[in-house]
Formats: C-alpha cells, sequence, structure tokens
C-alpha cells in the first residue's frame, strides 16, 4: 500500500509532514485515529495519503473534528495546519496536473436538446412532450448522459420529423389541435403580468404556427367538482389576444337555474389568418369590480376549489389551437430566416444550407465528407418533393445524428494516460453548455477554428460576452434551479388544511423571487456572499402579503429594500427554500439542516442507516402537553447510529424554526414559542436565523467553495473528484481577490484545469 | 420469438418513465405487436370496465327473468343483439364505499373495493384497483399497460366531497394506494399516445423508410467513429449501435405488416366533437382501435363523473344529471334517469357492436375481452352502494356463460367479481378487497 502511494509520487511520510501538522494530529487526533484504533477507516499516526489529507482538509476546515466536546485546537492552529495541508496537495497537483475525464460521449439532456433546436433553428418547440426527463445525479440532470437507448431514438427520430417540418413551414398533412392548459390551482382574480391593464386572470403563451394558413382559436373556461363555469354568478366578459392585438371580446352569461354549463363557452372561438412563426395568445377578463368579496370569514388569496375558497369570477381553462386550415405557403417565418442563408434554390445554395447548420449542429468545422450524406438525403427528398422537402429532410437526417445529439471529446491521437488541452471546438462547447445549455454561436465556434481559445484573455473576454447575452439566463433557470432545488417546488403542494391560502400563483411567485434575486447577483456581478445576506430582493403583491410585507402593489414583481425587515434577506430567508425543505404539514429541521450542509456548506451527510422510524406527527391528547418539533427530533438523536450525522444537521436546521413550512415568519409553533437556537458543526452558536447567517458569513470560503464545486459539476457534467481539490482550493483564493465577485467564479472555472484539460485514456 | 422478446424489453423502458408523461408512441410500433396478438396459440384476453355514474333507476334496469335470459329490461334493451355475450348480476353492493363524501367514494370504490381516506390534501390513500393488477399481469406485454379514459375535460384539485380529495372522483384507476391515474378525455391525445401522429398505411410507411434510411446513415456514422477510438469508448458505440438495429428491425416488421394490411388507416382525431354522443363514440372507436393494435389490453373508461350535471338531451332529458338523480321517489324523475342509464347503456352496446364487428383469429375482439359495465352507487336519491347495476360482456375466450341473469338474495361484494375476472386473466388471488369468493356462475369452468 505505502509502495503504491510512492509510486504516485505523493505519499506524504511522517518525515515529509509539516511540524504543526505533526504536533496537531500527535496532540488532538491520534487518540481515535491511531494505526489500531482506525476511527472511520482512518490512521492518521503515520504515513497518509493525498486521500486522506484531503478528507482532513475538509474536516479541519470545517471545524467538525475533533467532534466538539474533545480538546480541539486554537483558530490559528486549525489554520495553520489546513494551510500546511493544503500547500503540500496544491504543490504536488500543480507538478502532476490531474484533469479528470468527463465521458467521450455525453448526449444532450432535455432542455439543452430544447436550447439547440432554438439556436439552431429558432424553433421553440416543447420537447417535454416528446422525450423524457434526465436522470438526476450528482444533483444535476447533465451527468448522466452517456445512454442512448431504443426508446429515446425513436423519440429523437419521431422529434426530428416534427422539428425539421415545423422548422421549414412545410404543407401539413392534417390539421392538428394544440392545447394549452391552465394550472387548476391557478387564482386567476388578480391581474397577470403581460395582459392588459384594466383586465385580471387568464393566460398569455406562445405558440408556434407552422405556416401561414387558417387557425381556429378556442377558450374554455373551468370548472367546478359539478361541471359548472365556476365563479359565473352574472355575466363576464372573456378578451381573447395575439400579440396584443384584440381577436375578440365575448360575453358569458350564466344559465337559468337547472341547465347545465355545457354551452356557457361554446362560443369563445375565433377563426383568423396567422402568419408562421411564434405568436403570444392572450385571454383575459376585463375587471369587472374591486370590491372585496363579502364573505363571513377573512377571505383567502387563493381561489381555485369549489369547496374551500370558491373562485369567485370565471376562470380560464384552455386554450385550444385547432389548425392549420387552407394553409397558403411557408412565409417567411424567423426559423426560415435562419435557415435559409442563400436565397436561391439551386444545388450550391443547398450545399450553403447544410454546411451552415451542419457546423452550429456538430460544433465543429466541417469537412467534406461530413456533407456527403445530408446531400444525398437533400438530392433524394428534392427530386421527390422540391428543394424544401429536400432541406427538411436533410435537416430531419442530421437531428439524429450522433454527433448533434452527443457531445464527443476525443483523446488526442498522442495521448497516453495523461491530461490533455481540450480542442478548440471541445472548449467553445464546454463555455456554450456551461454558461448558456446550449450550442456555441458563431463567434464562439469561429474563435475556436482560429485556435484562439487557448488564450486565458480571450477565454475571460468571452466569458464576459457569453454573461452580457441572453441566453446566460439558463444559470439561473438551469444551474441555480437544481442547485437550490426549485425545481422541486412545482411538485410540492402543502397540506390544504393546514396552508389553505397555497396555490399556484403562490408557488410560482416564490420560484420567481428567488430566481430573479440570483439573477441580481450574477448581472450586477456582486460577490457570491450576497446570496446569503442581501438587504432587498424581489416581490410582487403576493409575496409581500405572504411575508407580511406592506406597501407591495400588484402582479408586477420589483425589487424591494428590506431594510427594518430582519426577517427576510438572502437565499435562507426564501419561501422558496424554506418550502421544499419542509413537509406538506410541517417544517424540517432535519432536511433543512441537510439541505445547508449538503448546499451551502459542501458537506453533505451520509445517507441515513436503513429501517428508520417515521417521527410521530404531533397529536394533541387532552391534558397532555405537544412534544415540540425540537424534543420530537430529539428523539432520534438519542439514538447513536443516528446522532452522528443528526448533531450536525438538526441544530443547523432548528435556526429556520421561526419561519413555518410554507415560509412565512411565525414566533409560535403549536402554541409554544419558537425556539431558534441551535449550533453549527464548528461549535459557534447562535440564536436565531439572523445569527446563523451571520455565523456562516464569518468564513465566507466556506460557502465559496461549496458554490464553486456546485458549479464546477453542472460545468463538467461529472461529479468532483479528490484530485479536483487543488484546482477549487485555487479558483476559490483568486476570486477572494476579487471579493468573490460571481464572474471571479465562473472565469475562475472557465480556464482551470478541470474545465480546459482532460485525462487520456 | 427474438424480436418478441425485445419488444417486451423495450416496454419495461417505457414504464420506467413514469406514469405522468404522455407517451407518443412510434408509430411504427403498432403492427409489430399486431403480429403478437394475432397468434392463434395465445388467445389475448382483454378487460374493459365503463363506468356509469351515479347508479340507476333498478327497477327498469333488471331484467325480468332469472337464470336465461330472453330477453332484457327496458335500460338495457339496447345490449339485445349481445344477450348471448352478457350476464347481467343483481344485488352486488360495495360497503367501503360508505361514507361521508358518497359520490367520491362511489367512483374510487368502484374499482378498488376499498375505502378511500378522509383527506383533502395530497396524502390521499386507497387501494390498487382491479384494472391495474390485471394490467400488471396481462398489459404487460403490450406497449401500454394500460389505459384510462373519461369523458369530462375537468382538472379540479382540492376537496370535491365533503372533505374528500379530488383525486377520489376524478380517477377511477389506481396504480397504488397512493397512485391515482389520470384519465384523458381529449380524443387527440388519446389517439397520439396510442399511434403517434398516424395517417393512412401508405403515408406511416413512407415515414417509416425514411426513418430507415436515417438509421443507416446514424449506424455508418457511429461505425465511422468507432475506428478513432479507445477500447472502452468503443464498448458504449456498440451499445448504441445496437439501440440503432433494435429500432431498425422494429421499423422493417412494422413495415411489412403495413404492407401486409393488418392496421387500417389510422385517422387521427382534431380536436373535442362538439356533442357529448360523437364525442363519446370517438373514445370507444378509440379503445377498439387500441385493442385491435393490441396496444393496451385493460382499459377503464368513465361515461360522466359522479355528480356530474351534464344534461342529455340526445336523450330527451334536459334536467342536469346530479339533483334529478335526487328524485326523492318521484316516478316521473325516476323515469329520466332511467333514460339517461338507457342512453349510457346504449353507448356501451355501441362499443360492444364495433368489438363484435372486429374480426380478430377465428373470432372477434369481442369474444377475447371481459367488459364490466356498471356504477359503485345503487341508488342515487339515498347515496347508497347496493344492489348496484352492474353487466358484464364480452366471450372471454368463449368462457362466459352468457345470456343469464344471477341475482343474489343477499348483497354479496362486487369484490367477487372483480377476483373473478382476475382469475380469469390469470392473476390468482385468494382474495380482493372485501371478497368473500368468486363468482361461480360466471364462467364456465377451467377446462382440463
Amino acid at each position: 500500500m505505502k509502495l503504491a502511494y510512492v509510486l504516485f509520487g505523493c505519499v506524504i511520510s511522517a518525515l515529509a509532514q509539516p511540524p504543526a501538522t505533526r504536533a496537531m494530529f500527535n496532540r488532538y487526533c491520534i487518540g481515535c485515529h491511531s494505526e489500531q484504533a482506525r476511527a472511520g477507516g482512518v490512521s492518521l499516526q503515520n504515513s497518509f495519503s493525498p486521500t486522506v489529507s484531503e478528507r482532513a482538509v475538509r474536516q479541519l476546515s470545517h471545524r467538525h473534528m475533533p467532534p466538539l466536546g474533545l480538546p480541539r485546537p486554537d483558530d490559528a492552529t486549525y489554520k495553520l495546519v489546513v494551510n500546511e495541508l493544503t500547500a503540500t496537495l496544491d504543490a504536488t497537483a500543480a507538478r502532476h496536473p490531474q484533469a479528470g475525464r468527463p465521458g467521450t460521449f455525453r448526449r444532450l439532456n432535455r432542455l439543452e436538446y430544447h436550447n439547440a433546436i432554438r439556436d439552431l433553428l429558432a424553433v421553440e418547440y416543447n420537447v417535454t412532450s416528446l422525450l423524457p426527463a434526465d436522470e438526476t445525479s450528482h444533483g444535476f440532470d447533465n451527468i448522466a448522459v452517456e445512454n442512448l437507448s431504443p426508446i429515446l431514438i425513436e423519440r429523437y427520430l419521431s422529434a426530428a420529423q416534427k422539428i425539421s417540418r415545423l422548422a421549414l413551414g412545410s404543407p401539413v398533412r392534417k390539421p392538428s389541435s394544440e392545447l394549452i392548459m391552465i394550472p387548476p390551482d391557478l387564482t386567476q382574480e388578480e391581474h397577470v403580468p403581460g395582459l392588459p391593464h384594466g383586465t385580471r386572470g387568464g393566460a398569455i403563451a406562445t405558440h408556434n404556427f407552422p405556416v401561414n394558413a387558417q387557425y381556429e382559436i378556442q377558450v374554455r373556461l373551468s370548472r367546478d367538482r359539478d361541471e359548472r363555469v365556476e365563479g359565473l354568478d352574472v355575466a363576464h366578459q372573456v378578451e381573447l389576444t395575439l400579440d396584443g392585438t384584440r381577436l375578440g371580446l365575448f360575453t358569458v352569461t350564466p344559465t337559468p337555474r337547472g341547465q347545465d354549463h355545457q354551452n356557457v363557452d361554446k362560443h369563445l372561438t375565433v377563426k383568423l389568418a396567422v402568419k408562421a412563426g411564434p405568436h403570444q395568445l392572450g385571454v383575459s377578463f376585463p375587471r369587472k369590480t374591486a370590491a372585496l368579496l363579502e364573505t363571513g370569514r377573512q377571505p383567502y388569496q387563493a381561489h381555485f376549489n369549489m369547496d374551500r375558497h370558491p373562485r369567485v369570477q370565471p376562470a380560464l381553462y384552455s386554450i385550444t389551437v385547432l389548425g392549420p386550415f387552407d394553409a397558403v405557403g411557408s412565409g417567411d417565418s424567423p426559423s426560415r430566416r435562419r435557415l435559409f442563408v442563400c436565397g436561391e434554390q439551386t444545388d450550391a445554395c443547398a450545399k450553403q444550407i447544410l454546411s451552415t447548420v451542419l457546423r452550429r449542429a456538430y460544433r465543429r468545422p466541417i469537412h467534406a465528407d461530413d456533407l456527403t450524406a445530408p446531400l444525398e438525403f437533400y438530392r433524394k427528398a428534392k427530386a421527390e418533393g422540391g428543394f424544401d422537402n429536400g432541406i427538411e429532410m436533410a435537416l430531419r437526417a442530421l437531428l439524429v445524428n450522433p454527433q448533434f445529439l452527443f457531445r464527443i471529446e476525443k483523446d488526442p491521437a498522442n495521448a497516453n494516460k495523461s491530461p490533455y488541452q481540450l480542442s478548440g471546438p471541445e472548449l467553445a462547447s464546454r463555455l456554450s453548455f456551461f454558461l448558456w445549455s446550449t450550442i456555441p454561436d458563431d463567434t464562439l465556434l469561429d474563435l475556436a477554428e482560429q485556435d484562439k481559445l487557448k488564450d486565458p484573455a480571450v477565454i475571460e473576454q468571452q466569458v464576459r460576452r457569453m454573461l452580457a447575452d441572453p441566453r446566460s439566463e439558463s444559470l439561473v433557470t438551469n444551474f441555480a434551479a437544481q442547485w437550490l432545488y426549485l425545481r422541486n417546488l412545482a411538485a410540492i403542494t402543502p397540506d390544504p388544511r393546514l396552508f389553505p391560502d397555497f396555490d399556484e400563483n403562490l408557488r410560482q411567485s416564490m420560484q420567481r423571487e428567488t430566481e430573479l434575486f440570483f439573477a441580481s447577483v450574477l448581472r450586477e456581478d456582486q460577490p457570491a456572499t450576497t446570496l446569503l445576506k442581501a438587504p432587498y430582493t424581489f416581490l410582487n403583491e403576493r409575496l409581500a402579503r405572504h411575508y407580511g410585507i406592506p406597501h407591495i402593489y400588484g402582479s408586477r414583481f420589483r425589487r424591494v429594500d428590506l431594510t427594518g425587515q430582519p426577517s427576510r434577506g438572502g437565499l435562507l430567508s426564501h419561501a422558496s427554500i424554506l418550502t421544499v425543505t419542509s413537509y406538506a404539514t410541517r417544517t424540517s429541521p432535519v432536511i433543512r439542516g441537510k439541505w445547508i450542509l449538503a448546499n451551502i456548506l459542501g458537506t453533505p451527510p451520509s445517507a441515513p442507516p436503513p429501517a428508520v422510524p417515521e417521527l410521530k406527527e404531533a397529536v394533541r391528547t387532552p391534558g397532555a402537553k405537544m412534544l415540540s418539533m425540537r424534543e420530537r427530533v430529539a428523539e432520534h438523536r438519542k439514538n447513536p447510529a443516528c446522532a452522528g450525522c443528526h448533531n450536525l444537521m438538526d441544530p443547523i436546521g432548528f435556526a429556520f424554526e421561526n419561519y413555518d413550512a410554507v415560509g412565512r415568519w411565525r414566533s409560535t409553533d403549536g402554541g409554544a414559542p419558537v425556539d431558534a437556537s441551535g449550533l453549527l458543526p464548528d461549535g459557534t452558536k447562535f440564536q436565531n436565523a439572523a445569527e446563523l447567517n451571520q455565523a456562516l458569513l464569518l468564513r465566507p470560503e466556506l460557502f465559496v467553495s461549496a458554490l464553486t464545486e456546485k458549479l464546477l459539476i453542472y460545468a463538467l457534467g461529472r461529479g468532483i473528484e479528490r484530485y479536483d481539490a487543488p484546482a477549487i482550493r485555487k479558483i476559490v483564493r483568486d476570486a477572494e481577490k476579487n471579493q468573490y465577485r460571481f464572474s471571479s467564479l465562473l472565469l475562475g472555472i472557465a480556464t482551470s484545469t478541470p474545465f480546459t484539460m482532460r485525462q487520456s485514456q | 420469438m427474438i424480436i418478441q422478446k425485445k419488444a417486451i424489453a423495450r416496454r419495461s423502458l417505457l414504464r420506467g418513465f413514469g406514469a405522468g408523461l404522455a407517451l407518443p408512441l412510434l408509430d411504427a410500433m403498432v403492427p409489430a405487436m399486431t403480429a403478437l396478438a394475432a397468434t392463434p396459440a395465445a388467445p389475448v384476453r382483454r378487460l374493459g370496465f365503463v363506468y356509469i355514474p351515479m347508479g340507476a333507476t333498478i327497477a327498469q334496469w333488471t331484467p325480468p327473468e332469472l337464470g336465461r335470459m330472453t330477453r332484457l329490461s327496458p335500460t338495457l334493451n339496447s345490449l339485445t343483439p349481445y344477450l348471448n355475450q352478457l350476464t347481467v348480476i343483481s344485488n352486488l353492493e360495495l360497503k367501503n364505499a360508505y361514507s361521508p363524501g358518497n359520490h367520491a367514494t362511489a367512483n374510487c370504490s368502484f374499482l378498488s373495493a376499498a375505502k378511500a381516506k378522509l383527506t383533502e390534501g395530497t396524502d390521499y390513500e386507497l387501494a390498487t384497483t382491479v384494472d391495474q393488477i390485471a394490467a400488471q399481469h396481462i398489459g404487460k406485454d403490450s406497449p401500454l399497460p394500460s389505459m384510462e379514459l373519461a369523458m369530462d375535460l375537468l382538472s379540479t384539485i382540492g376537496s370535491c366531497d365533503n372533505g374528500y380529495s379530488c383525486v377520489y372522483q376524478n380517477n377511477l384507476s389506481w396504480s397504488s394506494p397512493t397512485t391515482p391515474l389520470p384519465a384523458e378525455a381529449h380524443p387527440r391525445l388519446v389517439f397520439e399516445r396510442l399511434f403517434g401522429d398516424g395517417g393512412s398505411a401508405a403515408e406511416r410507411r413512407a415515414e417509416m423508410r425514411k426513418n430507415a434510411s436515417i438509421l443507416d446513415w446514424v449506424s455508418a456514422d457511429i461505425a465511422r467513429l468507432q475506428g478513432q477510438l479507445g477500447f472502452q469508448d468503443r464498448t458504449k458505440l456498440n451499445e448504441y449501435l445496437e439501440s440503432v438495429r433494435e429500432v431498425e428491425r422494429r421499423i422493417q416488421k412494422a413495415e411489412k405488416q403495413s404492407t401486409d394490411g393488418e392496421m387500417p388507416d389510422l385517422d387521427r382525431p382534431i380536436g373535442v366533437p362538439a356533442s357529448y354522443a360523437e364525442h363519446a363514440k370517438l373514445m370507444f372507436d378509440l379503445q377498439v382501435l387500441a385493442m385491435q393494435g393490441d396496444v393496451t389490453r385493460v382499459i377503464s373508461f368513465q361515461l360522466a363523473r359522479e355528480a356530474s350535471t351534464r344534461v342529455y338531451p340526445e336523450a330527451g332529458v334536459t334536467d342536469p344529471h346530479h339533483p334529478l338523480t335526487h328524485h326523492s321517489g318521484d316516478p316521473e324523475k325516476m323515469a329520466r334517469v332511467a333514460k339517461i342509464n338507457a342512453y349510457h347503456v346504449s353507448l356501451f352496446a355501441y362499443f360492444l357492436g364495433k368489438l363484435n364487428a372486429t374480426k380478430e383469429g377465428n373470432g372477434t375482439l369481442l369474444d377475447n375481452s371481459l367488459l364490466l359495465c356498471g356504477s359503485g352507487m345503487g341508488n342515487p336519491d339515498v347515496h347508497d352502494h347496493v344492489n348496484l347495476p352492474i353487466v358484464v360482456a364480452g366471450g372471454a375466450a368463449g368462457n362466459l356463460k352468457g345470456g343469464r341473469h344471477i341475482k343474489y338474495d343477499q348483497p354479496t361484494p362486487l369484490a367477487n367479481l372483480h377476483l373473478t375476472l382476475l382469475d380469469k386473466v390469470g392473476v390468482h388471488l385468494d382474495a380482493f378487497a372485501d371478497s368473500q369468493g368468486k363468482i361461480s356462475e360466471l364462467l364456465k369452468p377451467a377446462a382440463l
């Protein structure tokens, strides 16, 4: 064993160990980590491997070891030892860089596929109906993507047919219908952003009209469980708009008593000519009155269920687009403009069209033999159905080609089990999929072909350019949404008896707050630590009322100064995160604590042992004192098998007990005052969430390292390995000089060894 | 034979994607499956469940004769052409359906015979329904293990019936005690789930050829890449190539079937037909096509929801259904309820007619099916769950003792019928929910 380490040239022998480390290990550690005891399978008595050394760095940086209650060194000693250990590790890494090896073939995941189609063909196609969701691994869904099953091939064939047809605006065999459904728990009593002022409810949706033709648009209203249009007590108006222009203003009237509502909304239909391309369909209800509903109890803000909180006024259920009828040609859609780089219907032009699209699709320079097969498809189909048909068939074929579907990183011919510099096009793809979740644009491809991406200055310039591009929104909606578990919000429905005021509007508002907030840190290039503590957030009326913050009116989100609002500010006070870390009926200090450890501190606890009983729900027996959350959680910390991790998780989670299971502030729980005091693994005590936040910010490098690790996993599409630690430390050290500004982290990653290099086989 | 096994493997992949996703199948798959079904050696038994809401005016429903029937009741009269392929069972009950929310539980107990947990939240709990237990068994060889259909474009959530979550009232089929399967009412979405884009046989063939030529190129490109890679990566490419070949084989097979004319032209419906009758018939047509192509073997279909206020001008009834069923014994109102019942039954008769007109092997689709049509409520005026209106139709591959009226003296669990149906499709359970035994009179004893 020892010999093996020596061969790798990186054994840290007892002699080579720096003096402070040895002294501290001898004094504080080897009681448990001796050759005989080997607690946790680790001995620090003599020499130890770099792997053990990295583990020690992590344990000591986070002050997890020695365990609380045992003698611990002072803070200066901790720092000194960590510095000594990392100095050795980093020096070794500098001499023998290890780049790691993401898979040679990595399939575009569903979102990347969607974005690639958007950027390749200017077609917005809802691929969620065509492709299955991707598995999540290491917290992200762009990792486990090396598979290609028959079912996936079938889906890709089917998608390619539909998308190529749509891109060309080819004649449609038969009219079809597209159904746009509104979430059933969406309250529609208030104004919806994007719809005309003076209206309430409804929805706005972008629809891709395939060709210039007649289309029929049908609107259906929401029904209650008796199939009656909800809230239709008096006549209401419904307005249908296309790109903001009124198509029709209809009146719906309640039927006399004893008649059903089958035909109440049958007349909400318009047939009209629409030009090919994406258009915005809007349905709204001109506002009748601002008067409050008169009820016997405090009115809820949620209105979607006949029994509990009925709709007061009618609501939109679905929009159906039927067509195309009487198509008059493909017109001049954005996709045709993107595709047809030349105007003539000649073979020469076809070649130009196909080589342009092929270069973007394969994300690399195109050679003559790349064009052979696509041109063959073009020629055959052209002979059968004309020029457009030829282009469509070639496009359809290339959308199933593995060189489009997969990101391929090939070892260079001369590589021999050593790290090598990625080629320009490979690096261009890594950059674009990291920052944009899509294919590179022509600028990146040009630079790649000119071999200019080797230059860190060029990379920096490109990263800054790409961050300024709207496509970098994917860092919010894709990276942050996965890192912070925002994606789980859609599947969360708190218990309606306990939280009757929860609806889709609140769910969306919660998500939007966190997205806008993360985006502001990114766009304004603020320090990453601002994510934890910021004197501002983004609110609309609905969320502001949820938070108890006054004077915010209307559906529009705006930046809100939080001065004088000690309970809000920073991610950890966002209702979105507090809700996704709760159960349907109650908060969970365990989940919240675990979430902090895994996502904010980068020290996820290990999985629980099998056969752990659930916590019993609080049952109020007359006369008996109800156990508080703290007391109930304490139950399983009594079990030594559980205590190891729960002693770390639970005391952190307690900090958020002032926020209920949907993130509202509370000062009592079950009648008793909330006790939000707790303990960080490093021994820091706190009284509440604000103090926890302060404690976290005392050592910002821990949070920044955790965030960097998450970003790096996402950027590389692989899990983090021991040998990545030196690169992460370097990124964080360099960023520190820039106050941890967000761009410095992204730049650090984009120029790091694991990002720009790859280990050959 | 190898190809059959491959097709099964593909099924399990499909299942892995979860129930939430509507899966437009590759059109090419359908005829390949037909071949499997048409194998005379393996008579397919199919199960269909058709739900009629809010019970019936039972006097008009119950046939006059016991045992052997020569004629049907006024309500069931439209089923007369299939008299010898149906059995009426009287005095079945659903004890577990009694609840504070009888409409919700009439619906959800119909196929589960189980008691629903009283909650309006997402912690709802019922039991795996009879169709889903069957689907786990006979559905595993077809592309879709089961289909859940309904007539109402309605998605209510939260509380629907005195504190019972809307899922109980909306969903007949549950694949586990906590997994209600949402039913689809939109004909186009049902069609695409079954057949993808569809099209005429010639159109589908042309599409298959295009896909085959694309896959040729994909294979060639993968082979070209292989030359440039190391051992491990070549192994990965081999897996991809195997997947491509598998799809190629399916396309070849499907192309051959479509040339042999084993599947008709598949005309995709556009929207939802304006009239209830047309919509219902279209939904039945789709079920026939699904069974014909052996895309699925288990179907549940809700003809209307419990507590529906639909009016049926087609049947000459302009009063909303639900209020009408609270008739307080008024003979006039009871007669109108009976008219609605007869109308629903006539739609079921339409379904039987279509199945009977579709050849399969040496018989018809109807011969190889078992269909249950009825309600989870007995007398809707008092919301009870006894003396349920129940008809069983089909051939069960020659095993159903048709033309009979079985009438129990004492209320007997509907679960007995479910247990019997499961037994017939090869799922031999000792009990199902509150069952007390099987209905031995329903089917001929198994041949040795």
